[in-house]
């Protein structure tokens, strides 16, 4: 698809989204969404840096949070439109990323990730000590409650963040398919080949720290009108920092919708978290998935949909096999006393068991391993529908699995059929 | 005679304490076939770095095609008409075979600024470029996919698409068959009977004197012989350099 055309679709799919939010009639939809949406142009705006080119930045954080605080000094000094605001936010994070860009151009792989932790760390201590934008007590900013046309406020910011999504996730696709995506992708390949084919990689590195320093500061810029009151140690808080390298990095880094597939996947789980169970869960459950992606499709979903065939290798090592079964069971645990909502994040986890189930059962030769995975979803849905207390559902489900493991883990029985097949 | 296409003068690199390159003169006229060799770490892959501008000399300069490259950075180089090959083939591996050699139409043929290729003359650049070598067959393939020959001439065909005036062959030879090694040869000499002038570094005697047209030799850094193949290769000094004494 051209380039229009996709923008088109994309608007589509976005005035969708819009009007089924509307719909929901729920204000808490557009909360919920707004974040998930706010995700994905992190994700993509981190993508274009550290996918497309490979440089791994740590300091999204800082990009997110100096759009924020640009909004914050605005809104002090001299109250200006959000779109306006996103517009300087995005000029300012993005000059810083053109000068990080530019300092720590000589600088590879741990270095480059090294020097973008300590820029965050430097922006946020310089945060914390400007007491003009609230210092290190953080700054209210009220926001009106009504806005013409569309009503509740929080519908003017989930639309405008749909609209900055769009816009990113267009630019990702964009720089993908022209030239400079294949000038980033050579940058990401090898530097030296880059240069001796005429590929200036110094300006493409700086044009990329620029771009995906912008669009983080774009993200940044409404987010005080969203929450109301900022301080610095969340909004350089971690939770931005690492969302923003886990969303990528599941979906798939090397094209545009391995983030968003990512930061759709990660964001809504993180909602439903947050509702179900408690906000500190969150980055439990990141954590957790990053730890299976690196293992399983260290390339991601697209990874994982595109080389099916090679997924498999890393089960054929038992040990891997057993400590993915653990890490993949141990939150149903948790996850069980939470009520049925919960179970929607637990179905994740299951998914992956069976995936898991299933890649061993092919290297053994026994398919039917993924038979108890998937019976353990049943019971984890059973006491909801059934009548089944949840302590037995839990039970059973646990044998299960451990007779799953047991399986997985005796040698095969007749190693020469198995080699024929 | 009319200023050589590259001339080197009193080309000078040191890492640290060791000389790499100490006061290399050295020319290559248009349509030229030069061959480079010295034994391990006689500096003749220092010397490539140098001139193409992925390392940086100390001491004297370097001119290419009538003007002065000091300070130019290697994609600039390259812009110019400076192409090489590495010694250990680095293609780009996320990319497809065709797609390695569409990276140099799209950043050195188009950055020039006479004439613009567009996205078909681009494919069909790439295709002409892959027959060139042999390799058109393979060319949605995986550079992962290809054997060392393959490498080399993908190696090869990345430096053409950047249509070079020089194209510097660092050991594009090394590790490969007799029979292999005769396919390169008789590549690099088409290429240069299309008027490209060639420097080949090689280790590879036969190929080296199968090839060239003039010979230049280095030894610890300093150039010790400039002429004629069969010439150099009688020169006492180069016989002790190589055989030892």
């Amino acid at each position: 698809m051209r380039a229009w055309p996709f923008l088109a679709a994309a608007v589509i799919v976005a005035a969708i989204v819009f009007a089924l939010a509307r719909y929901l009639e729920n204000d808490y939809v557009f909360y919920a969404g707004y974040v998930v949406l706010q995700f994905i142009v992190l994700a993509t705006a981190w993508n274009i840096l550290g996918g497309y080119t490979g440089y791994v930045n740590f300091g999204s954080a800082a990009f997110f949070a100096l759009g924020a605080y640009t909004s914050v000094f605005f809104h002090k000094a001299y109250p200006l439109p959000i779109p306006v605001l996103m517009v300087i936010g995005g000029v300012v994070s993005g000059i810083v990323g053109l000068g990080m860009g530019y300092l720590t151009l000589r600088l590879r792989g741990a270095f480059f990730a090294i020097a973008t932790l300590a820029l965050a760390v430097v922006l946020q201590t310089l945060i914390i000590n400007w007491t003009y934008v609230g210092g290190a007590r953080g700054a209210y900013v009220i926001r009106p409650n009504e806005i013409p046309i569309l009503g509740s406020y929080i519908q003017y910011l989930f639309l405008l963040m749909l609209v900055l999504a769009v816009l990113a996730v267009a630019t990702a696709r964009l720089i993908e398919r022209s030239r400079l995506g294949y000038g980033f992708a050579t940058i990401r390949d090898d530097e030296l080949a880059a240069e001796a084919c005429g590929v200036p990689t110094l300006g493409l590195k700086l044009i990329a720290t620029t771009l995906s320093g912008a669009f983080m500061g774009m993200a940044g810029a409404p987010f005080p009108y969203y929450i109301g009151y900022i301080e610095p140690a969340s909004t350089f808080g971690l939770a931005y920092a690492v969302n923003s390298i886990a969303m990528p990095m599941i979906g798939g880094t090397t094209t545009w919708i391995g983030p968003l597939i990512g930061a759709i996947l990660l964001g809504l789980l993180q909602q439903i978290a947050t509702v179900t169970i408690s906000s500190a869960v969150n980055l439990l459950i990141v954590g957790m998935l990053l730890v299976d992606f690196v293992i399983i499709a260290p390339n991601g979903i697209v990874g994982l949909v595109k080389e099916r065939r090679t997924a498999s290798n890393v089960v054929v090592e038992p040990t891997v096999f057993v400590l993915l079964f653990v890490l993949n069971l141990s939150p149903m645990y948790f996850l069980v006393e939470q009520g049925t909502a919960a179970q929607s994040i637990g179905l994740v986890f299951w998914l992956v068991l069976a995936y898991v189930a299933h890649m061993r059962g092919r290297v053994l030769g026994r398919w039917w391993l993924i038979a108890f995975p998937l019976a353990g979803i049943l019971f984890a849905f059973a006491p909801a529908i059934t009548a089944i207390p949840v302590t037995t559902a839990i039970f059973a489900s646990t044998i299960l699995q451990i007779i799953c493991v047991a399986c997985g883990l005796l040698p095969m029985r007749r190693p020469a059929e198995a080699s024929a097949r | 005679m009319s200023e050589p296409l590259l001339d080197v003068s009193g080309l000078g690199k040191r890492f640290g304490g060791f000389v790499a390159l100490d006061g290399i003169d050295f020319a290559v006229q248009d349509g030229e076939r030069v061959g480079l060799i010295g034994p391990n770490g006689s500096g003749k892959s220092t010397l490539v770095n140098c001139i193409c501008g992925t390392l940086h000399n100390e001491t004297g300069s370097v001119r290419f095609d009538g003007g002065n490259v000091d300070g130019l950075l290697a994609h600039q180089r390259t812009r110019l008409g400076l192409a090489r090959t590495f010694q250990l083939p680095r293609p780009f591996p996320s990319m497809t075979v065709a797609d390695n050699v569409r990276v140099p139409l799209l950043y050195t043929v188009n950055a020039r600024g006479h004439g613009f290729l567009t996205a078909a003359d681009i494919t069909a650049r790439c295709v002409d470029l892959l027959n060139i070598v042999g390799l058109a067959h393979k060319m949605d393939k995986w550079p992962r996919d290809l054997t060392q020959v393959e490498m080399r001439k993908l190696e090869l065909a990345r430096a053409m698409a950047a249509e070079p005036k020089l194209l510097i062959a660092d050991e594009a030879m090394a590790g490969l068959s007799q029979v292999e090694v005769a396919d390169i040869v008789s590549l690099l000499i088409r290429l240069n009977e299309r008027g490209i002038t060639i420097v080949l570094i090689e280790h590879i005697m036969r190929a080296v004197m199968s090839f060239s047209q003039r010979l230049v030799v280095l030894v610890s850094g300093k150039k010790i012989a400039d002429g004629p193949p069969d010439v150099v290769i009688r020169d006492p000094e180069v016989e002790r350099a190589y055989l030892g004494q």
